[in-house]
């Protein structure tokens, strides 16, 4: 079991540590951490799983934050690994967001939430809405009270209801004015692209994210007018799994608020909305790059946020990229101790009257005649309105429930791991 | 470099956080110190309270001690506040073990907040108060836990089941049983939250004790879905141990089918029923039908025999077993096993994993995807493979992970993974590891259908910016070559095309395609003849020393092959032979060898040309700066004299024939059949799926290998009926008090029921015996900590044999003094008063009604160390040391014989000839005669000393240890022996230590207290001494794990009798009234037998005094023979008052 969680900052300061078991873990474990990550650099800066000396080491990197775990003995390595995942969650979710300064500034609730997230290493309460129940998240109310009066508690002095019903992710018998549930589909596109143009990989990770104001416990049933195209699922555990493998029908009662319903993949799809063409050629010293984005088939729905990001290869000395559309960045990002050079293009919107294009020049490294390596470009963009799946919802139907609720659905599909190669 | 990007990301973020930190605890982080903390925790407002407890966590937070607070923080642990509390207890956690006397003030309020209404309060003061770790307190944490254990909130209850490993996890070796039995009982809890709770201290308690989950077990895996997801991790897990334990493994799963290679692929085509969505992977099976098992199987069956084995046995022993002779190979048929179809236990397993696969915690999925692998038949396994493929796109960190698990599955059953190739193709955002552990898993599952298509993408990683990656590719590239000839020709121009452009900087890719080349050309070199032209023609442009030793060794190696080569040979040699002086080392010990070569395979007419060639290089190499090629260059010409040297003919016959043999040795040499090297060797090792073993790839500490299948044997048929009774006993504490009346005697008749009609303890007796089998001995050698709990079970009727009844509470306390300062005896009364009907109905209570506790402190053994004495001083026997220790072996000869280890050790720098010791045989009458005497000679045919083997030959610095056996005639009095040292004789004395007459005796505490009660009077001999050797261990500081002071004391004790004396240790305990700093009534037990006569001997030591004072120690004997038992009184005294060396 865990030992230890410690939170380091992007500069490797300790900024927590929480002890868990008798066992401690001094916090010059971190030292040894943050050493090897600036002398190994980025493999080790993913390595989920390390064995230092004394103690093997779980690690997250989220936001600039790492999250770190250690233990002695054997314990299921994904467990812990999915546990600092669901810590960064909850505190992203409690503090809006994750940096330095906010985990400092807020480090009183990090403490109690750790507390009630974890009990001599075994995770403990891991549901954000029976957390929200007993420690208040910090918002603007809470902080002007503070100020004003000088006190304030984030601690609930009662036991949510919830933890000891058969279905713990709800409350007991929530009161909501509002009698709604929307209902998302956000779905992300994975594409690659290869060199020579044609579409090596195509699919689609979905999520059916809920937002559910319901009074008392309805009992809800969703179904898909076409469920065979879903290629595997996960569920969230207020899922009935009898159901769905019979029927391959939701039955669920819902949690309070926003939550994630369930996962799912569409794999083997053939039509991708954009294009990207990069173009490379280089001799003596310099690279002529152009880049073409337009639409490929069009989703009938608007594209909007497009964006083509690409790392400039470690070999290129200078570069002179200018678009006819949008605008150019180029950031040299700092990760740990080390550079890189991203050339981000946004566009935006897909201009009516021409094809948006980049051209420039690169200048390379001394001695070099033709450019060794080719980055890879990875676009961005947004659908509004349609799942480009084709999954669809058929009906959404409500048990238990004194009136009927107001229902809404829509669909949005992003970029995922959307990739040309050049 | 890059002056125009200016504007960095980590310069924009800084810029704008001040305005948001208003009302939040900023400054409390920030300058945690700026005030006066002190008055603050005395204030009496709840919120400066507050605010005090922030800066002392905002100091802990930043890695300040702050333990000095601890006094005025404990106080405030009386507050109302739930904030103020929730602070405090935060504090108190992480001080606590440092200052155990001021948290000991604290336990009457969590007692008293453990009777609270609210039952968050309870949960609180209940994680808090077991989690102070303090010996002293760990039987009222016990008493806490089982009255939470009853709690009628679920949250309570669940906290009860958490505390369990931090009350065993103090090693009170007195709690196990009471431990273990509550562990029984929350597994039996009707909420499926506390059932979790309950599997993982289960997991960390006994998790060896698999008939507690018999108990219950389907009850268990129909509950399985509901538990909570962290529950359902560890429980699935013993739930496939128990299934493996009781049934065996499936006979139609992969883990047997290593002896049944039946077509899986095939199977899975046609049973693949599993989703209806998948026709392209139905499509994908039709084609590989006909040759999965072509190209994987041989492969397959064996890595999945292996797999199994490592599964079973852990791999470090499997392997040092596979080294030595393969004698396993009968002893996997041995095994029992059963079948899926219809054994109810299994099929209910897999009927209630199968819908975790759905989950959405990634490490619940990938446990229920071990228990199928493991455990499902064949055609079902399939199952797995979608959810693990979906489970990579869950985050980058599980993603290592998950594929760490899917190399072994895919390396085991290729064709799982098949059809599904794409999912391994590389994103972006993979890290190196991932991107190498997919182009392995890759290279591995690739089939004649998907080759090109991987192919292609390999061509595209060969371009990634990331170097080491793409020259990982390439090697891949050659692997699938090498495994499909058909695509070798395509790869062979793609890699030729890659090492002429390769550049400067791209060595190591450069390399690696070489590499690959040559290995892909070794499976056919006669047909790849222009490849090796056109390599040889890249010498030229190649620069890095390892790729051109292989160009050159290629050269050698195919010099005869084809039409061209031969040809270009000549201007070949002569370039090598011009530029030989300003290679590398490497490269030139290959010119010289693929010269050698050459020379050999070459026909009459160049010989000459390449003989002048050769002993041109070879001049040059004897002038070499580098010796190994010097030495090179050497052995070619001694070897090859007769090619190179062949001008001369006046030369003898028998010349002639010395030439012929070093012919054929430069053909067997040179020319000899190269073997490829076998294709893999498996010495990877294998874990069980989803451990962290697995993927650190060693065995982590705890790791456990799947139980011996069917070792767990049921004989009662009770079981069954057992499950029912589980199932009807309710959990709920308000259920439960109608069952129990109010009458007293009922409660304790109850309490009697309750122990003895538990067939569990029978069960693992029996259970320990079948996977034992030498208890004696592993707990002799090292003591497993697992098999503790079960040894100890038998002593569960123990306290129950006190006749005191219902008024145990009252006796418990009526002699702690000391604790009851602190404690008030009434609040506790009281509180237990207060719910009697549930706090009385278990036998928890009555395991704390004697007055000691149990400390196990089996891990000892490690450090024992017997002392060494010197036999022969290196100044008295010309440069010669001898030195010997006792050793804890046992004679095989004779029981009157000691062994000790002598080492020899030669301090001179001349060698020493015939080392001996042997009896010195004039005093031999004389001894003799007092040892008839003396002893009951019986035995007196048996030698002083075993005739010891000569050592013929020791050299300078040398060491040479020896099993010595011998007899001593007194218990006192030296052994008087002559050394043997080139020739000359030096006398030496051996002396006896009477620690080492003695064999260990193992028994437990009831053996022993019956052995001591018949033992009394004049066999009981008794002595004080004064022990100092604790306080330095203590100073040292609080080391992990035994930073509690009487664990160090008795460490201290235990070690240091142990390492003197050939004893087994039988307990230890500790007064349960014991004050912190007080020792007084420690109690260490050990046990012997005397080696002559198998006596018993018994020793006790009882202490006196405060921890970090020398402390008075009581030390008693107890022996049938006098004489024996006095001496060995005085050795341990003496023993014990010497203070500790280094």
């Amino acid at each position: 079991m865990m030992q230890c969680i410690f939170l380091l900052s992007d500069s490797g300061e300790v900024m927590l540590e929480k002890q868990l078991t008798g066992h401690r873990v001094d916090r010059s474990i971190c030292a040894w951490f943050w050493e090897q990550s600036i002398a190994q650099g980025d493999s080790f800066k993913f390595m989920p799983v390390i064995a230092s000396p004394t103690h093997y080491i779980f690690q997250v990197f989220r936001e600039g934050i790492t999250f770190l775990a250690c233990t002695q003995v054997e314990m299921p390595p994904l467990m812990a690994t999915e546990f600092l995942c669901r810590v960064a969650d909850v505190l992203s979710d409690y503090l809006g967001g994750l940096n330095e300064d906010l985990i400092k500034d807020n480090f009183v609730i990090v403490y109690e939430l750790l507390d009630e997230m974890i009990d001599n290493g075994f995770p403990l309460t891991t549901e954000p809405n029976i957390l929200r129940e007993m420690i208040a998240p910090p918002n603007i109310v809470s902080k002007m009270l503070s100020v004003v009066t000088g006190t304030s508690s984030n601690v609930s002095n009662t036991l949510p209801v919830a933890t000891a019903s058969c279905v713990p992710w709800r409350k007991m018998d929530p009161k909501n004015t509002s009698n709604e549930v929307y209902v998302d589909l956000v779905e992300e596109m994975d594409a690659i692209i290869s060199r020579d143009g044609t579409l090596v990989k195509c699919e689609i990770y979905g999520e059916v994210q809920v937002n559910s104001h319901l009074s008392g416990l309805p009992d809800l049933t969703l179904s898909f007018a076409n469920a065979s195209i879903l290629n595997d699922v996960r569920f969230h555990p207020c899922v009935r799994l009898r159901p769905w493998e019979s029927q391959q029908i939701l039955s669920f009662v819902p949690p309070d608020g926003q939550f994630k319903l369930m996962s799912y993949r569409v794999k083997k799809l053939k039509n991708i909305p954009i294009y990207v063409k990069p173009q490379l050629s280089s001799d003596s010293g310099m690279c002529r790059i152009s880049v073409l984005v337009g639409i490929k088939n069009d989703p009938r729905k608007p594209i909007d946020s497009i964006t083509v990001e690409f790392q400039l290869p470690p070999c290129v000395l200078s570069a002179n990229l200018t678009p006819n559309h949008g605008t150019v960045n180029i950031l040299a990002s700092k990760v740990l101790m080390f550079f890189d050079h991203t050339c981000s293009w946004s566009i935006g919107r897909l201009p009516k009257d021409k094809a948006p294009s980049l051209s420039g020049t690169l200048v390379l490294a001394a001695g070099l005649e033709r450019l060794p390596v080719f980055p890879t470009f990875q676009v961005g963009f947004r659908v509004m309105g349609i799942a480009l799946s084709g999954l669809q919802m058929d009906k959404l139907d409500f048990k238990n429930l004194p009136s009927r609720p107001y229902k809404g659905f829509r669909g949005l599909t992003r970029a995922g791991e959307y990739q040309v190669r050049s | 470099m890059f002056t125009q990007f200016g504007a960095t990301a980590e310069s924009l973020s800084k810029a704008s956080t001040m305005v948001f930190r208003i009302g939040t605890d900023a400054h409390l982080y920030d300058d945690p110190d700026d005030v006066n903390i002190a008055p603050l925790l005395d204030s009496k407002f709840d919120s400066e309270k507050c605010e005090a407890l922030k800066r002392l966590l905002a100091l802990i937070a930043q890695g300040f001690d702050v333990s000095n607070f601890f006094p005025q923080v404990v106080k405030n642990v009386a507050s109302q506040s739930i904030e103020v509390k929730k602070l405090v207890y935060l504090y108190l956690l992480h001080y606590a073990e440092k200052r155990p006397n001021e948290a000991l003030l604290s336990i009457n309020y969590f007692q008293k907040d453990l009777g609270d209404t609210n039952p968050l309060v309870r949960a609180w003061a209940l994680r808090t108060m077991a989690g102070i770790r303090l010996h002293v307190i760990a039987p009222l944490v016990l008493v806490a836990v089982s009255k939470c254990a009853r709690d009628p909130s679920v949250y309570v209850r669940k906290c009860a089941a958490n505390a369990l490993p931090k009350v065993h996890d103090l090693r009170l070796e007195e709690n196990t049983a009471a431990i273990e039995e509550l562990v029984g009982f929350l597994l039996n809890d009707n909420s499926p939250g506390v059932i979790g709770a309950a599997a993982a201290a289960f997991a960390s308690v006994c998790p060896t004790n698999l008939s507690l989950i018999g108990r219950n077990y389907r009850r268990l895996c129909e509950t399985l879905p509901d538990v909570e997801e962290w529950g359902q991790i560890v429980l699935i897990g013993i739930l496939l141990r128990y299934a493996i334990a009781r049934h065996g493994l499936v006979k139609e799963s992969i883990m047997l089918s290593s002896r049944d290679l039946e077509n899986i692929a095939s199977e899975n085509g046609a049973s693949d029923t599993y989703q209806k969505g998948n026709e392209d992977s139905n499509a994908y099976f039709g084609l590989k039908e006909s040759n999965a098992d072509l190209t994987n199987g041989v492969c397959k069956s064996e890595v999945v025999d292996i797999v199994s084995r490592s599964y079973l046995e852990g791999p470090d022993k499997y392997l040092s077993k596979h080294r030595c002779a393969d004698v396993l190979s009968s002893e996997l048929e041995g095994l029992h096993f059963t079948s899926a179809k219809d054994n109810e236990d299994i099929k209910i397993l897999l009927l209630c994993t199968s819908p975790l696969l759905w989950s959405h915690n990634s490490a619940v999925v990938l446990a229920a995807a071990g228990v199928h692998w493991i455990m499902a038949p064949k055609e079902d396994i399939q199952k797995i493979v979608k959810p693990l493929l979906f489970l990579m796109r869950s985050s980058n960190s599980s993603k290592y992970v998950v594929l760490c698990n899917i190399q072994v599955f895919s390396k085991a059953v290729p064709s799982l993974f098949a059809p599904h190739f794409e999912d391994f193709f590389m994103s972006p955002s993979d890290s190196y590891q991932v991107k190498a552990l997919k182009l392995e898993i890759l290279s591995t599952i690739a089939t004649e259908s998907s080759i090109s298509s991987i192919f292609q993408e390999f061509q595209d990683y060969v371009k990634d910016p990331d170097r080491k990656f793409a020259a990982d590719t390439v090697a891949a590239i050659g692997l699938c070559a090498q495994q499909f000839p058909k695509v070798a020709n395509t790869c062979l121009e793609g890699l030729l095309a890659l090492a002429s452009h390769a550049t400067d900087g791209e060595a190591i890719v450069l390399l690696q395609a070489i590499y690959s080349i040559k290995a892909i050309i070794g499976k056919d070199p006669s047909s790849n003849e222009k490849v090796i032209v056109h390599l040889i023609r890249s010498l030229e442009s190649i620069r890095v020393p390892a790729a051109r030793g292989m160009i050159i060794w290629m050269v050698g190696e195919y010099s005869d092959i084809g039409n061209v080569i031969p040809k270009v040979l000549p201007v070949v040699l002569k370039y090598l032979a011009r530029c030989f002086t300003v290679e590398e080392v490497e490269t030139k010990l290959q010119i010289l060898n693929a010269c050698g070569k050459v020379l050999l395979h070459s026909k009459e007419e160049e010989l000459w040309a390449y003989r002048k060639v050769l002993s041109y290089m070879l001049d040059l190499a004897r002038c070499d700066l580098n010796y190994d090629i010097r030495d090179r260059a050497r052995f070619i010409k001694e070897l090859l004299s007769c090619y190179i040297g062949s001008s001369d003919t006046e030369e003898g016959k028998a010349q002639q024939e010395s030439r012929d043999v070093s012919r054929v040795l430069a053909g067997r040499i040179f020319g000899g059949q190269i073997k490829a090297p076998s294709s893999e060797q498996f010495s990877a090792r294998f874990y069980l799926p989803g451990s962290l073993s697995h993927v650190v790839l060693h065995a982590a500490p705890g790791y456990e290998p799947l139980p011996r299948p069917c070792s767990l044997n049921f004989e009662d048929p009770s079981i069954n009926s057992n499950i029912v009774e589980g199932a009807k006993r309710p959990g709920d504490g308000a259920t439960q008090s109608e069952s129990y009346t109010d009458d007293p005697d009922s409660v304790s008749g109850s309490l009697n029921e309750e122990s003895t009609s538990d067939y569990s303890y029978a069960d693992s007796i029996g259970g320990s015996d079948g996977t034992g089998g030498s208890n004696v001995s592993s707990s002799l050698s090292e003591v497993d900590v697992h098999k503790e709990p079960l040894i100890h079970l038998s002593e569960v009727g123990y306290p129950n044999a006190n006749p005191d009844g219902g008024s145990h509470v009252d006796n418990q306390y009526s002699g702690s003094n000391n604790l009851g300062e602190l404690i008030s005896t009434r609040s506790l009364e009281s509180w237990l008063d207060e719910n009697p009907n549930s706090g009385h109905n278990l036998s928890e209570p009555s395991s704390i009604r004697k007055s000691s506790a149990r400390i196990s402190i089996g891990h000892i053994h490690g450090r024992v160390e017997p002392k060494i004495c010197a036999l022969l001083d290196p100044a008295n026997g010309n440069g010669l040391s001898v030195d010997y220790a006792f050793s804890s072996e046992l004679s095989s000869l004779s029981p009157l014989l000691v062994c000790l280890q002598v080492s020899f050790k030669n301090c001179s720098t001349e060698p020493m000839m015939n080392l001996q010791l042997v009896e010195d045989n004039k005093r031999q009458d004389s001894s003799d005669h007092a040892s008839a005497m003396t002893e009951s000679s019986s035995h007196g045919d048996v030698p002083s000393l075993v005739p010891m083997e000569e050592i013929a030959n020791l050299g300078p610095s040398e060491t040479i240890n020896i099993m010595l056996q011998v007899r001593f005639r007194h218990h006192l009095l030296p052994l008087k022996l002559v050394l043997w040292c080139n020739g000359k004789t030096y006398p030496v004395k051996l002396r006896p230590d009477i620690g080492y007459f003695v064999r260990p005796l193992p028994m437990d505490i009831g053996v022993f207290s019956a052995k001591e009660a018949q033992l009394p009077g004049m066999f009981e001999y008794t002595r004080r001494c004064i022990f100092t050797d604790h306080i330095g261990e203590l100073k040292k500081g609080d080391k992990p794990g035994t930073n509690d002071q009487f664990l160090v004391i008795c460490e201290c004790l235990a070690v240091k009798v142990l390492s003197n004396a050939n004893f087994f240790l039988v307990s230890v305990d500790m007064p349960v009234s014991a004050n912190l700093d007080d020792a007084s009534g420690l109690r260490l037990r050990f046990s012997g037998e005397l080696l002559s006569n198998s006596v018993p001997c018994l020793v006790t030591l009882v202490l006196e005094g405060t921890c970090f004072e020398p402390l008075n120690i009581l030390v008693k004997v107890n022996c049938e023979e006098t004489v024996f038992g006095l001496n060995l009184l005085n050795r341990i005294v003496n023993l014990l008052a010497e203070p500790a060396r280094g």
